[in-house]
């Protein structure tokens, strides 16, 4: 029985962290926006506006549930908990540390791909389900929006995965790092193993990986429906897209679907191309930085440092970038990145035959 | 019984109540999203056969691909086809005879089929290897792809590539003469 029990406070953790970190999100993104804007954001609410998104929560906690009369009532009261269900299950096989991680699966990457792939279902529902032209259109934009750019960042992936040999989370990562059981190769050449550090990440090991790794960045954020790539909720011309129609918690539900996908898809990076929760800093001679800085605790904060730089850039570029026409959106996926993450598998295939044989 | 097996029956008797829904529903949307369902605990019943790679493939392929599109062709065809889908037709007809016929002649081949083999002893169930669930299915099945049906593969990457090829050809713009 006490095996279930672990499941279940497994789970309820991860809840626990998404919804902690989008509150955490929520505040740092007004305030980020603010410095870029050269403003100052929220400052009433607690020192520095600090309890700001406390009260945002306490406020959509309060409000009524309001379903459209012409609503499809069960579509429209599903497509939240769809939404937030396929993200939330993305965690189950993210590793966090050396022998931490919900589910240690032979698939690890092609599920949590698979899994987000329901989200598209749940953000139809919600615009379906709104019966509003708005929210319809913008869920027609968001899912041939996802399902384009769901190609540049599979095969972004996969080159990755090429030269890691495992589709499982836990393995990538270890083989990124000093506890690797293999030797690890900087460019191909210089065997870092003993040294680790930033020297025997995935983007250092193969470099063409750093250009997958863009490729990944950037299909990323279209993914997560995030500016520049927001046409699906452009408020200018569609109010807020496919959840014009939510209110109270539901609009949370969605809200908090859309920051822990941030975080998700930081995380996959980080694991694939980034070294996971290795640590950067290497060993030289009998400074060993690397084997202090290594082990459960640490990998935690590294992991979460990490991603949290990523989801920082993420935000940053929503600031900078204005949004991008559908027309140049479509073009850029099926020109310009599809065909480059074709080429990065292409070259990752050969290092792999001729530098790491 | 165990957890497991109640987890069997569960996700067996959703697949079931589902996809008798999704034939039987009206509302051609909610039918739609219903099959969503179906294909997903259909997913899971792959899981309790050790196939993990068949159940994930399903996901993909049905829910980030088949589904998304049907949606797409019902959200972007014309009312007026879609209600004539929609209408209740009652009673039986002459021409709903012969798909009665078929379906229980199938359903008679299949009980027939099930009933006259001997599942456990059968020679090439014998003679396989067993799998165990932390097995790496993954590797087992890319080296049995690159080896023992790589012609197979090839010949349906090949047919991949006619209907990318197609369907490029089909959305072209015509040259105007």
């Amino acid at each position: 029985m006490n095996f279930y029990l672990t499941y279940v406070l497994v789970a309820t953790a991860l809840f626990a962290f998404t919804a902690l970190f989008t509150l955490f999100a929520l505040y740092s993104e007004r305030k980020i926006s603010a410095f870029i804007q050269d403003r100052l954001g929220p400052m009433e609410v607690g020192k520095y506006g600090s309890l700001q998104a406390f009260a945002d929560i306490l406020k959509m906690l309060q409000k009524e549930f309001i379903i459209p009369s012409a609503a499809d009532k069960i579509l429209f009261t599903l497509a939240p908990i769809v939404i937030f269900v396929s993200v939330y299950l993305g965690f189950a096989a993210l590793p966090w540390a050396p022998d931490v991680i919900p589910s240690s699966l032979n698939l690890g990457i092609f599920y949590i791909f698979a899994i987000l792939s329901m989200e598209t279902i749940g953000i139809l529902m919600a615009g379906w389900g709104s019966n509003n032209k708005y929210a319809l259109l913008g869920s027609m934009r968001s899912v041939a929006q996802m399902v384009s750019y769901e190609i540049p960042a599979a095969i972004a992936l996969i080159s990755a995965v090429m030269i890691s040999q495992s589709l499982n989370m836990q393995e990538i990562s270890i083989k990124q790092g000093i506890l690797s059981p293999e030797r690890i190769l900087f460019l191909g050449v210089w065997d870092v193993k003993a040294i680790g550090g930033f020297l025997a990440w995935s983007i250092f090991q193969a470099p063409h990986l750093i250009i997958a790794y863009v490729i990944y960045f950037i299909a990323s954020l279209a993914e997560c429906n995030r500016a520049p790539f927001d046409i699906p909720e452009a408020e200018s011309e569609l109010v807020a897209g496919f959840h014009v129609e939510y209110s109270g918690l539901r609009f949370a539900f969605i809200f908090l679907a859309e920051y822990s996908m941030m975080f998700l898809v930081g995380m996959i990076g980080v694991i694939l191309f980034l070294g996971g929760w290795n640590s950067p800093v290497p060993n030289i001679g009998s400074i060993k930085l690397a084997a202090w800085t290594t082990g459960i605790g640490w990998g935690i904060f590294w992991i979460v440092v990490k991603t949290l730089i990523v989801v920082a850039v993420q935000i940053w570029i929503r600031w900078t970038l204005p949004r991008l026409r559908v027309d140049q959106l479509m073009s850029f996926c099926w020109k310009v990145l599809t065909p480059l993450a074709f080429l990065c598998m292409l070259i990752s295939g050969v290092w792999r035959l001729t530098m790491m044989s | 019984m165990s957890p497991e097996q109640i987890l069997f029956y569960f996700f067996a008797a959703l697949t079931l109540i589902s996809a008798f829904l999704v034939v039987t529903m009206q509302n051609l949307v909610r039918s739609i999203f219903l099959f969503f369902v179906t294909i997903f605990s259909l997913a899971a019943m792959f899981v309790f056969a050790l196939a993990d790679f068949i159940a994930v493939t399903q996901v993909v392929i049905y829910v980030g691909g088949v589904l998304v599109l049907m949606l797409f062709a019902f959200m972007l065809s014309n009312r007026e086809l879609l209600s004539g889908l929609q209408a209740v037709q009652t009673g039986f007809k002459m021409s709903h005879f012969a798909g009665l016929m078929i379906s229980l002649g199938f359903l008679f081949l299949l009980y027939m089929a099930i009933a006259s083999t001997d599942i456990v002893n059968l020679p090439w169930i014998k003679e396989s290897q067993q799998i165990s669930p932390g097995d790496n299915t993954v590797h087992q099945i890319g080296i049995n792809t690159m080896t023992r049906y790589l012609l197979p593969f090839e010949v349906v990457s090949v047919f991949l590539l006619m209907a990318l090829i197609g369907a490029a050809h089909l959305a072209r713009k015509e040259k105007r003469s």
